[in-house]
């Protein structure tokens, strides 16, 4: 079956002499069907050692992946917050809600400041209430322990414009503290391009990983046909017709370990996706875990198939320069 | 066909396998090429399949250079060939029909045509009926046979057997002999390297004789 498909000969033998017009096109054609689906048959033959393969490059491929897919959440939380850039002004401790609504008016005049939200010393209280959820520690104080304050949205976010609107806003009177979270901010921004070039990295070193795993096992079935590279070049096949099984055979260990590495990827997203969702509701946000889009999931694909077919033309490019009787 | 002019080979640099070798092949001449062990026989027919270069000399083959070869086009040149091995080199994951139909798979010959091919290759050493089995399956004179079927597939101008008749009985080599000289008589050119002088002797076409690398016979009969 497999044979009949490796030589790409038809046994139902002749009715009509064909010329030998056949167009190198379509003979070309031929054998690449040929050996894409004598290749498959191959890998398919032994499925341990195939499905072994493959899971070491979905293993390779993962890695840089999930730490893209982390990134990618990380940098989601990172636009939510820099929209929500604000600066927090907390009015001193005596200041009364109609003295609190007045210097809310004047830091909205201010230049620089694009709104402002009054919260009242009660409102504070409820909203620290709601968050936090520690309502029944907070029912046994006597007084409201929060001064009234008001969050300033500024209209640059960049850090150095807010850190001079912060000066000029804590010189107004009655005016406590000027809380701003920039530096945390700017770490997280830090962070986040750090772990790009981690990211980077490791996507090369995995790929490079892919690059020998695949190299490896086409060099062991180049090497296990060895005497039938050597009868068909005696018999004048070219390299390229040589070296198109063992590319196929590559392309394909390539795209099963990309399918693989989809599969546990979205497996592992699952099994992550309560924890994380409980983790974020505690929190009382909205967060699910980002999951790698289709035309992401093509893209992956396209290149690990490309990484396995990479990896068998370098192998063969090298042990068929060993075989040549040359 | 073949022209030796002034052949010599060396390997490493020291060991001269052949030495001013210089002689002729008409097309459709079917001669053979005798000489013990490492008198040269081997490295002969390697220059003629363009698996190694001459050190001095020029060998031409169908008109080609073979230094000029260009090594995209060796394999295209190598088509032209056709070689029987002494260990008939058989691939044993495939039937007998696939192993015949390699040559023409390789030139991406038309599948029908192929088919038919093959047939009349296995038919003319009398193996049709068996191209469905695997080579393990087969005798010794039999895999020789299949070996002839595939180097003829393709119905090549020149046919080289390197001592086709090593591992066969006397009976068995006269057989394959009898078909090389049918291959001959429909215009093949055949070069045969064999020790076997008896069977030669009774054959009565040219010999080349060689001793120590060197030309020392070119004639009828040893």
């Amino acid at each position: 079956m497999s044979e009949r498909q490796s030589t790409g000969v038809s046994r139902r033998g002749a009715q009509k002499p064909t010329s030998r017009a056949s167009g190198g096109g379509r003979a070309w054609l031929r054998h690449h069907r040929a050996m894409m689906s004598d290749s498959a048959l191959r890998l398919v033959r032994r499925p341990i050692s195939t499905l072994l393969t493959m899971l070491a490059i979905a293993i390779a491929l993962i890695l840089p992946a999930g730490l893209w897919l982390a990134l990618d959440s990380a940098r989601l939380v990172d636009a939510e917050l820099d929209e929500s850039a604000t600066l927090t002004v907390y009015f001193d401790a005596g200041v009364d809600e109609s003295r609190a609504m007045s210097l809310a008016a004047e830091v909205g005049e201010q230049s620089g400041v694009a709104g402002t939200r009054l919260v009242t010393a009660a409102e504070g209280l409820a909203e620290f209430q709601q968050t936090l959820g520690v309502e029944d520690a907070l029912s046994q104080l006597d007084a409201n322990p929060l001064p009234a304050s008001v969050v300033v949205t500024p209209d640059d976010t960049d850090p150095a414009a807010v850190q001079s609107l912060s000066q000029r806003l804590q010189t107004l009177d009655g005016v406590d503290e000027v809380r701003l979270d920039l530096a945390w901010l700017d770490r997280l921004q830090q962070l986040a391009a750090l772990g790009q070039r981690v990211a980077l990295a490791l996507a090369l070193l995995f790929g490079l990983g892919v690059l020998l795993v695949v190299g490896n096992t086409v060099r062991l079935a180049v090497e296990s046909r060895r005497q039938e590279i050597e009868v068909v070049t005696l018999i004048g096949a070219t390299h390229a017709f040589v070296r198109r099984p063992f590319l196929y055979s590559g392309a394909w260990y390539g795209l099963g370990g990309g399918v693989l590495a989809l599969v546990m990827l979205v497996v592992g997203g699952n099994w992550l996706a309560s924890p994380v969702a409980a983790l974020a509701e505690s929190y009382g946000a909205q967060f699910a875990l980002p999951s790698l889009g289709a035309s992401h999931s093509a893209f992956l694909l396209l290149f690990s198939t490309l990484l396995g077919w990479l990896g068998a033309w370098l192998a063969v490019g090298r042990h068929l320069a060993d075989i040549k009787p040359r | 066909m073949i022209a030796f002019e002034h052949v010599g080979k060396r390997y490493g640099g020291r060991f001269e396998a052949l030495a001013d070798i210089n002689f002729r092949v008409e097309r459709g001449e079917m001669l053979f090429l005798t000489g013990h062990s490492g008198a040269g026989k081997s490295s002969l027919l390697r220059l003629i399949m363009r698996l190694e270069r001459p050190s001095r000399g020029r060998v031409l083959v169908a008109g080609h250079d073979l230094d000029r070869l260009h090594i995209s086009q060796v394999p295209y040149y190598r088509r032209q060939i056709g070689v029987v091995f002494q260990d008939h080199q058989l691939l044993f994951d495939r039937d007998i029909f696939a192993n015949v139909a390699l040559p023409l798979t390789i030139q991406g010959v038309e599948p029908v045509d192929a088919g038919r091919r093959v047939r009349a290759a296995l038919d003319k050493v009398g193996l049709l009926h068996r191209e469905r089995a695997l080579p393990i399956e087969l005798s010794t004179g039999e895999q020789q046979r299949v070996g002839i079927a595939r180097a003829v597939v393709n119905k090549p101008a020149l046919l080289l057997a390197d001592e086709p008749t090593g591992n066969l009985d006397p009976q068995l080599s006269a057989d394959i002999m009898r078909l090389f000289e049918d291959f001959n008589r429909i215009g093949t050119t055949v070069l045969v390297a064999s020790h076997d002088l008896a069977l030669i002797a009774r054959l009565r076409h040219r010999v080349l004789k060689l001793r120590d690398g060197r030309l020392v016979g070119d004639g009828e009969a040893a």
